[in-house]
């Protein structure tokens, strides 16, 4: 009887054994920073910063900037998300992941996209050719010709390259740059609020298969449920 | 196109007009444009840089650098060392072209101004000045240079500190260099910066690295197991949860190991090690890549790591990896440089990779891969396997799909290739008189020959030990085919070889060549005994004990025959009737300190005076007046058991005749 074999904590044990691990408040602060610092809620931050009195992990402004950049590649501004990089760490660029596309390339074939979205072939074409075909980095060359296969398609939406126009590539470059920049800020690019919860989760998939305890189901709320025996 | 070509030269063009103007101009709002211009356009574009470079574009920006007042100026400074730095970056023309202009000074002095980011700017535009190898290299004999060191890594800011690490990793190369930085207390610093940001991290460890590489002297003082801290940050390092900084703090343990084994036995961290190496070969690029070198490292020369990389599947994984995806030459020349060191000592890795047709052939098909360092690589990893004598012996090897690809590599182009080849060849025809037609009929020889006259002292020497080992118990046909292929004359000059190692091997062929049946001995005697008497000649010649031995032996193979041999020999040993006075080299070699050439010398006494042979008792008389004789009673007592053993024989045969020492 394998319901039965399992081990019982009931809310009250579970509550006096959660009683007992001591967090410092400091510590729950460091995470929320953490938090909005990294994905950039920067106004949120400093609030937080004067409520809470935690300090933040880097400098307030560079995270207006890294927004900056960040909106600046969603809105299809390439150029200037670019320069906007170079202000901020000439570095940054070279953590931009290179499976995806050599170091700077990656913007760069964002930059060639946003040309060809906006109809300016000639400029597109001069472009491809001045700067990015004498890199010639076999790796780079292949994105490159897909990227300029978007010109030979009329409609280019249901092309087999389709998929470099859709908005959400941008979103995808957006959000590779956003850690490229965090990592050359020695931070790391993902908070570490959401990989807790994740442990949170795992630890009770592994718990359920040996105990009844209070579970927490709900995220948001956090409250724990009844154990059910 | 030409078109394209000249609007871009034409837009430079003008970007440099203006600079040119900016850099006398005072206003600040102009430089600013231009400069942000542009740096915009080379950071991250090689061609542009080299293009810019060419136009002379690099001594502007400095000059701009140089007459900026960093207080009132200080977003131009920024923007100028930004520049500065970019150029330097990935292009050594970049380095040469900033450090003639004069930057590296005003670079340097921006490191001690207040606002940050001047600061900042000029500590990147300096590291991307050291991490290219035209940089100069920093004076650590200077005790200035050393304070402004520490200065450095002193300082709360991690592009200063990186730059401090970056300078180290750059310029510490030799022992005395690497003691002048750890015992000014550099070692210590970088440690501490290890708790830092992860680009601290990282750089630190790099240069940890650098102080400690292949320097016991260093290690047993500052990292031996008493600094109890050094080795929990570096443990606790190969965990982290960025691979590089696992793969670093993995390469530093290391290097301690290699230097010191005996100190990680005392950490316990042989197994773990190798697991978490294991694990970084997930990481697709640089980082797999490394790893992989670094395993190999480890477990080289370490027969107990071996067996711990064998129990923990090092093999499996590696093999899966390859079946999975198709690897880079890089990635590729790892797997079989570590392959291959598994499998140097411990017969239970041979039998996976032997009893796998898939594995044998990974290897085999390597060997014709288009990047030479695979090819070198495949051919090491095949020459360890082939250690097994059990499979060697069993034939396993002599095959189509492994021979075939082995005589192609001897035409290689690389020489390095070729030698590794021939090493692995050495092995393989070692051992079997079954086989080895196979090799000889396929033109296996005759490229060996061909590589045995060859310029390059180290292919000579390795086509004659191949050589050497084919002969080695062959067949009688076999023996012929690779005789007339040699020819004597060829061996005669290989015998007389400028390098003794090359002498050795070929006094060595000519050893197993007169070994067997005794119409062998009868090469040694064509074309008026050319052979036999360069073989003589040598013995009289030679100093090097190596030389003598392979020498001797030749000479005790050839006793061994008909009396007409015997004589032979006997003609090469004593002294020419005209130079009575000179000591017979047999006397030379018995009192020889080697006892293997003593041994061998012995040997060839015990073969001439069989007192079968009817010039026995001539032969005996003659040793006797050499003094021979009298030397061997000298040595009945000899240390080394198996001399003992021979000269007890060999005056035995010798008094058969009767003794006329009286």
């Amino acid at each position: 009887m394998p319901a039965t074999s399992k081990k019982v904590i009931t809310r009250d044990e579970w509550e006096k054994k959660l009683n007992d691990v001591k967090i410092r408040k400091e510590d729950m602060n460091k995470l929320v920073m953490n938090f909005l610092v990294t994905e950039g809620y920067v106004d949120a931050a400093e609030k937080f910063r004067k409520e809470s009195g935690t300090e933040p992990e880097i400098d307030l402004a560079t995270i207006t900037d890294r927004m900056a950049v960040k909106k600046a590649v969603q809105d299809g501004h390439v150029v200037d998300a670019i320069e906007k990089v170079n202000d901020l760490n000439p570095e940054a660029s070279y953590y931009l992941p290179t499976d995806l596309n050599g170091k700077t390339g990656y913007a760069d074939q964002q930059r060639l996209i946003e040309l060809i979205r906006e109809g300016q072939v000639a400029q597109a074409l001069e472009f491809a050719q001045d700067e990015l075909a004498p890199r010639g980095e076999p790796s780079f060359l292949e994105e490159l010709e897909r990227t300029v296969a978007l010109l030979a398609f009329e409609d280019v939406k249901n092309s087999p390259v389709g998929d470099l126009l859709d908005l959400s590539h941008r979103s995808k470059v957006a959000s590779e740059v956003n850690a490229a920049i965090l990592t050359s800020q020695s931070h790391e690019k993902d908070p570490k609020l959401p990989s807790l919860l994740r442990m949170l989760l795992w630890a009770q998939n592994q718990l359920d298969e040996k105990a009844v305890y209070p579970r927490i189901t709900d995220l948001f709320t956090a409250a724990l449920e009844d154990p059910s025996v | 196109m030409p078109g394209s070509a000249s609007t871009t030269s034409h837009r430079s063009e003008s970007l440099i007009t203006r600079l040119h103007s900016a850099s006398s101009s005072q206003n600040n709002e102009t430089k600013l444009k231009v400069l942000r211009e542009l740096k915009n356009q080379i950071i991250g574009n090689r061609t542009k840089k080299i293009s810019y470079i060419k136009q002379g574009a690099v001594p502007f920006v400095v000059s701009v650098l140089s007459n900026c007042d960093c207080v009132n100026d200080c977003l131009v400074v920024v923007q100028c060392a930004a520049i500065v730095g970019s150029f330097a970056c990935g292009v050594d023309v970049g380095v040469t072209a900033v450090l003639e202009a004069g930057a590296f000074a005003h670079l340097i002095a921006l490191l001690s101004r207040d606002n940050v980011k001047v600061v900042d700017a000029g500590a990147r535009a300096l590291r991307m000045i050291y991490q290219s190898k035209v940089a100069p290299k920093y004076d650590f004999f200077e005790e200035k240079n050393i304070q402004f060191l520490i200065s450095l890594l002193d300082r709360n800011n991690e592009n200063v500190t990186g730059l401090g690490a970056s300078i180290i990793t750059h310029s510490c190369q030799t022992h005395d260099e690497q003691k002048i930085l750890a015992d000014a207390g550099v070692l210590k610093k970088l440690i501490n910066l290890l708790g830092g940001t992860t680009n601290q991290r990282d750089a630190s460890l790099e240069s940890f690295a650098t102080i400690i590489k292949e320097n016991p002297e260093v290690i047993s003082k500052f990292v031996g197991p008493e600094n109890g801290r050094t080795w929990c940050t570096l443990i606790e390092l190969t965990k982290d949860r960025y691979p590089r900084t696992r793969l670093l703090a993995c390469k530093c343990i290391n290097l301690i190991k290699n230097a010191a084994p005996s100190y990680l036995q005392y950490v316990g961290m042989r197994t773990k090690l190798i697991l978490v190496l294991l694990e970084l070969l997930d990481d697709p690029g640089q980082v797999g890549d490394e790893a992989l070198f670094t395993l190999s490292s480890f477990i080289e020369d370490d027969e107990g790591l071996q067996k711990l990389a064998f129990e923990t599947n090092t093999i499996d994984k590696l093999l899966n990896r390859t079946q999975k995806e198709l690897l880079q030459a890089k990635r590729l020349q790892g797997v079989f440089i570590t392959l291959a060191n598994i499998c140097s000592n411990l017969e239970c890795c041979r039998s996976i990779l032997i009893q796998s047709p898939k594995a044998l052939n990974f290897v085999t098909d390597a060997l014709t891969h288009t990047n030479v360092d695979v090819r070198v690589a495949a051919c090491i990893c095949l020459k360890n396997i082939s250690r097994s004598v059990k499979y060697l012996s069993a034939g396993r090897f002599m095959t189509e799909s492994v021979i075939m690809p082995l005589i192609q590599l001897l035409f290689d182009t690389s020489t390095s290739v070729q030698v590794a080849a021939l090493c692995t060849i050495s092995n393989i025809v070692v051992d079997f008189t079954m086989h080895k037609s196979l090799f000889v009929q396929n033109g296996g020889v005759k490229q060996l020959v061909q590589l045995s006259k060859s310029m390059d002292s180290v292919i000579r020497l390795n086509a004659v030990w191949a050589l050497r080992n084919l002969v080695f118990l062959v067949d009688s046909r076999c023996k012929e085919v690779i005789f007339m292929e040699l020819r004597a004359l060829t061996l005669t000059s290989l015998v007389s070889d400028p390098s003794a190692s090359v002498q050795e091997q070929a006094l060595a062929l000519i050893c197993n060549l007169v070994n067997g049946p005794v119409d062998s001995i009868e090469y040694v005697f064509s074309e008026d005994g050319l052979l036999m008497n360069a073989v003589g000649r040598q013995l009289w010649s030679a100093s090097k004990p190596e030389v003598l031995i392979q020498g001797m032996y030749v000479l005790c193979n050839v006793a061994s025959g008909k009396e007409f041999h015997k004589e032979a020999v006997m003609h090469q040993l004593l002294p020419q009737p005209n130079n009575d006075g000179t000591q017979s080299i047999m006397v030379t070699m018995l009192q020889s300190d080697t006892a293997q050439l003593r041994t061998a010398a012995v040997w060839t006494i015990v073969n001439l005076t069989i007192p079968t042979g009817a010039g026995a008792l001539a032969r005996v008389v003659k040793l006797r007046n050499a003094g021979i004789v009298s030397q061997l009673k000298n040595m009945v007592n000899d240390p080394c058991l198996d001399v003992k053993l021979r000269v007890k024989t060999a005056l035995g045969q010798s008094m058969t005749f009767g003794d006329f020492s009286t």
